[in-house]
């Protein structure tokens, strides 16, 4: 039992052990305040309970910002003071959910509904545009143009004549983008 | 469909397509009048022709060009000067 330690350097320990703890966030900070409150010396002694140490932990693990660089610093954290107590629910900037088959789906269908000369009711996964859905090859050019725009990325003419069916498009952006599942 | 001048043309509507979303006059107007413009001459074969009407089509695409920058001078020129 590290009684002797102090109560900083013991924390961060304690929330890697009880990161995973589904305690409240409220009651840990309320529970973190009466710590607080009571003299260091006698912390110091109780902190060696495993009462204390599931109380205290989710409240430390709170101050841990949370992004994808947290779980590599992981290991380096002991000792160093904590960042800031915002960044639990917060993204990063430029942070996109993600791609999988079915947003990437999701979202090429949700663009071609809302193109004007395609009825949202004919439209399935496998139709043709020409076809099915009765649009010829500017009308195509137009569709591959906001399938650009929608996912940031050029694609070269001789490939865009090529995608006639939007489980097509879908798969070409998959390949893209390196999406396997 | 076999025509080697097929993706010149889709090309060039592309580009114009992308030209036309500036268009002082709204990107839908411009995408309107555009479509017609290729959809009028759509059965043209003669491959001479068809050249003609691309190098017609870059001219356009020239001029918009033109017309941005002249825009673009003004406004600069408007925040710059008082008269």
């Amino acid at each position: 039992m590290r009684v002797a330690e102090p109560l900083t350097r013991l924390l961060p320990r304690v929330a890697r052990r009880e990161l995973q703890s589904p305690l409240s966030v409220m009651a840990a900070r309320v529970l973190t305040q009466c710590l607080r409150s009571l003299s260091r010396p006698s912390l110091r002694l109780c902190s060696g309970s495993p009462a204390v140490r599931a109380a205290v932990g989710p409240a430390a693990a709170l101050h841990r910002p949370v992004s994808f660089a947290a779980s590599s610093r992981r290991t380096r954290w002991l000792g160093q003071s904590p960042v800031s107590s915002v960044g639990v629910l917060c993204r990063q900037y430029g942070d996109l959910p993600p791609l999988t088959l079915e947003t990437i789906k999701g979202r090429v269908m949700y663009v071609l509904k809302l193109y004007d000369k395609i009825n949202p009711e004919r439209l399935v996964t496998s139709s043709h545009f020409m076809k099915d859905l009765g649009l010829d090859s500017l009308d195509q050019v137009e569709i591959i143009m906001a399938m650009e725009d929608e996912f940031g990325f050029e694609i070269p003419d001789a490939e865009a004549e090529k995608l006639m069916t939007p489980e097509e498009i879908v798969q070409y952006i998959a390949d893209k983008k390196d999406v396997y599942e | 469909m076999a025509n080697p001048l097929r993706a010149e043309v889709v090309r060039l509507y592309k580009n114009l397509l992308y030209l036309g979303r500036e268009y002082p006059k709204g990107s839908d107007y411009f995408r309107d009048r555009l479509r017609s413009a290729f959809t009028k001459n759509k059965l043209v074969q003669d491959p001479a022709q068809i050249q003609e009407m691309i190098a017609r089509g870059e001219y356009v695409a020239r001029e918009l060009e033109a017309l941005y920058y002249l825009r673009k001078y003004r406004a600069m020129k408007k925040r710059y000067y008082e008269e």
